[in-house]
């Protein structure tokens, strides 16, 4: 009997340490990033030069995107890198300034012969180094900010931009929530009013939807006058078209007047962080709506699940999970696996060059449509995206994914017509 | 329809006319002008952020913040300031700006701008309406602690022997030293005063404008433009001054052709001022 006893207690408790063994192996196996080779071997080769120029110092912290690369780099540097060659990623900061834009950017592409730009994210960087690229055959695969980023042969987006954004944000404040007259504000900077507010109005005019300017500097200290400027044309809702900060700095003035309970109030994909609906308080809940150009940032895709585990392991704990930060690992994972393709030996500029511009239908849980860089004079192929709204201190997704039908898409829509045609 | 804009320009006047007196308010105590207000303040409002995300009650999280801002004010006061004490007044300045610099690199070390951060107090949730406009307790307050700023430094240079000795020392130091004002102490002293009146702006600006310390730090820009309203020197001068710059500024919301501008209202302003007023005057900041 004793003997049974001792069995029975014996199989429970290999049973339980069983369990526990498997359990925990397939946790710490959920939590291991996949990248490159996924060798598990530290590339030791020649170092390839990847450059990456963002507005760190400056009225916001646009590093996000340039993390989540380098986080990514590094886990394919543990991986066995490029076909045995690691990534030297040299991250740099604009500071917001056209001119240590363009020197930095000099200095990645002349001095230390960067082979790709990927994962830059930055309000300047575009106008400033468009041309640069473009004459030193370098191609950029970045978060697009500025219109320059959106018109140039040699940098592809993986983002939307903030134009699609907000004509995508408009869409659905026109379609789901009643919104007939818009109020758009915007920074005093360049591409802020004659390419943003003016192209929701150009979609506006369309769909019926008036679409009215206010303007706010920058450095101003002072939003309770623009929203009561916006105000004063009676819109349904408002639109911060600003960065994280501002928002938060907008959304705090409006709840002082009490605003939210008379307006709508929408952003750009800039506004979603997290941790953003949390530090704007439950005053906003179901009161302020953000679009998404990539999947929720909880999303349960085996990509974003992806970029979660590999922040977590190759990442900073302070890192921002943001869009942002999706935008920067998906950037890196494209770059990689168009490099994985060319021989380890022949790897520069001219071939890198020629691998990004062959990167065509990638698919991914993280966008709700194939990506691809391709011979266009621009590119946007980015175009479909989602929409948020700040619920409980986080993120509830509305909807599904809503196609935006900018007019000024219609030369890329032609050009994807064509080539499956 | 102006009125409105007015009044939400009394906010914004409350964060000039505080962030002006910051500036000023160690020159008539000890002869420098403070540019490290700002970043004071952002540390005072970060630590009160971080103390708070840990459940610490509010109003201890408070006072560590303006203890913290104090401690560093003091620590300056002690240890650099009296290095610059003979150099001139530009240099002394100059060298609270390097502070300023270094308390806004390790703010970025320690804190960063990655997360969304905000700052709330209660008072946020009070407010007076007047022309249809929300004023919160918080911009009252604000503007109560530069009305109260103003009042404690003057009572404290007039009416106390510390005061006098300050008088002395913002005058001349070497003469001070001379007639037996203990210097580094009086110095000190007021770098610590000094340090509390940024502990507490810091608190409502950042509630006010935003937590974020570059923000913060450079408030100082528009606050020399109220300073110059008084001159570098006189405290109501600048808390008038900026005061009036920030409802001027409000204000010209609503004239649609220079709306735009509008952020450059206080400085113009005091470009006027010192051409038409101060310039028939005999500039204090000249040694």
């Amino acid at each position: 009997m004793q003997l049974f006893v001792w069995l029975r207690n014996l199989a429970i408790n290999a049973s339980v340490v069983a369990i526990v063994v498997l359990y925990s192996a397939a946790v710490a196996h959920a939590a291991q990033p996949s990248c490159g080779l996924n060798s598990g071997k530290r590339a030791t080769g020649t170092p390839i030069p990847i450059g990456s120029i963002n507005g760190v110092t400056g009225p916001d912290d646009f590093s996000s995107s340039a993390k989540a690369a380098d986080a990514y780099f590094k886990c394919v540097n543990d991986n066995g890198g490029i076909n045995g060659r690691p990534v030297n990623y040299i991250m740099a900061d604009d500071q917001w300034r056209p001119d240590v834009a363009s020197q930095v950017a000099t200095k990645l592409v002349k001095d230390d012969h960067v082979v790709a730009m990927i994962g830059s994210n930055s309000i300047i960087e575009c106008r400033a180094n468009a041309g640069l690229y473009d004459r030193e055959n370098v191609l950029v695969i970045d978060i697009g900010v500025a219109h320059e980023c959106f018109t140039s042969r040699n940098i592809a987006p993986v983002n939307q931009g903030p134009r699609l954004s907000g004509v995508g944000m408009l869409r659905f404040a026109a379609d789901s929530l009643g919104v007939k007259k818009e109020a758009c504000i915007a920074w005093n900077i360049p591409g802020a009013m004659d390419w943003l507010c003016n192209g929701f109005a150009a979609w506006g005019k369309k769909h019926g939807v008036t679409v009215q300017n206010v303007i706010v500097d920058p450095g101003s200290s002072d939003y309770t006058s623009a929203l009561l400027q916006a105000a004063g044309g009676a819109p349904d809702a408002m639109l911060v078209a600003f960065t994280k900060g501002a928002i938060i700095q907008s959304l705090a003035a409006a709840e002082d007047q009490d605003m939210g309970k008379t307006y709508k109030f929408i952003s750009l994909a800039s506004g979603y962080v997290v941790g953003l609906p949390k530090a704007i308080g439950t005053y906003w809940n179901n009161r302020f709506w953000t679009q998404l150009e990539f999947t929720p940032l909880d999303g349960t895709g085996p990509d974003n699940q992806n970029w979660i585990a590999m922040m977590d392991k190759y990442g900073s704990p302070n890192d921002p999970r943001d869009t942002f930060s999706q935008g920067g690992y998906l950037a890196a994972k494209m770059a990689t696996e168009a490099m994985l393709k060319l021989d380890p030996a022949k790897i520069d500029r001219a071939s890198v060059t020629e691998a990004l511009r062959g990167i065509k239908n990638v698919r991914t849980d993280m966008l709700c449509g194939p990506w691809y860089f391709g011979n266009g004079t621009r590119h946007n192929a980015n175009h479909t995206g989602m929409i948020a709204v700040a619920h409980e201190g986080n993120w509830k997704p509305e909807g599904g994914c809503i196609e935006v039908d900018d007019p000024e898409l219609e030369d890329i829509l032609a050009a994807e017509k064509s080539s499956v045609n | 329809m102006i009125l409105p804009f007015v009044a939400a320009g009394i906010g914004l006047g409350a964060v000039y006319a505080m962030s002006g007196v910051g500036l000023v308010v160690l020159y008539r105590s000890s002869g420098t002008l403070n540019f490290a207000f700002g970043a004071l303040g952002a540390v005072a409002a970060y630590c009160t952020w971080s103390l708070l995300r840990a459940d610490v009650p509010p109003v201890l999280a408070w006072a560590a913040g303006i203890a913290v801002a104090t401690a560093l004010s003091f620590g300056y006061g002690g240890v650099v300031a009296p290095r610059l004490a003979a150099r001139d007044r530009v240099v002394r300045a100059v060298g609270t700006l390097g502070f300023a610099l270094f308390i806004l690199g390790c703010i970025g070390l320690i804190w960063g701008e990655t997360i969304p951060r905000r700052l709330t107090l209660p008072t946020d949730h009070l407010f007076v309406a007047m022309f249809s406009v929300r004023v919160t307790y918080t911009r009252l307050a604000a503007l109560g602690v530069a009305v109260a700023m103003v009042g404690m430094i003057a009572l404290l240079l007039n009416a106390t022997r510390v005061g006098l000795s300050m008088r002395a020392l913002a005058n001349d130091r070497q003469i001070s030293s001379l007639i037996g004002i203990r210097v580094i102490r009086v110095d000190s002293m007021a770098w610590l005063i000094s340090g509390v009146f940024a502990g507490v702006a810091g608190l409502l600006l950042a509630d006010m404008v935003t937590l974020n310390a570059t923000f913060l730090t450079f408030l100082v820009i528009p606050a020399i433009a109220a300073a110059i309203f008084g001159r570098l020197q006189s405290l109501t001068g600048t808390a008038v001054g900026g005061f009036a710059a920030g409802v001027l500024e409000s204000a010209l919301t609503s004239v649609p052709t220079i709306s735009s501008y509008r952020s450059g209202a206080p400085f113009v302003l005091a470009l006027i001022f010192i051409t038409l007023v101060a310039g028939r005057r005999s500039m204090a900041v000249y040694e």
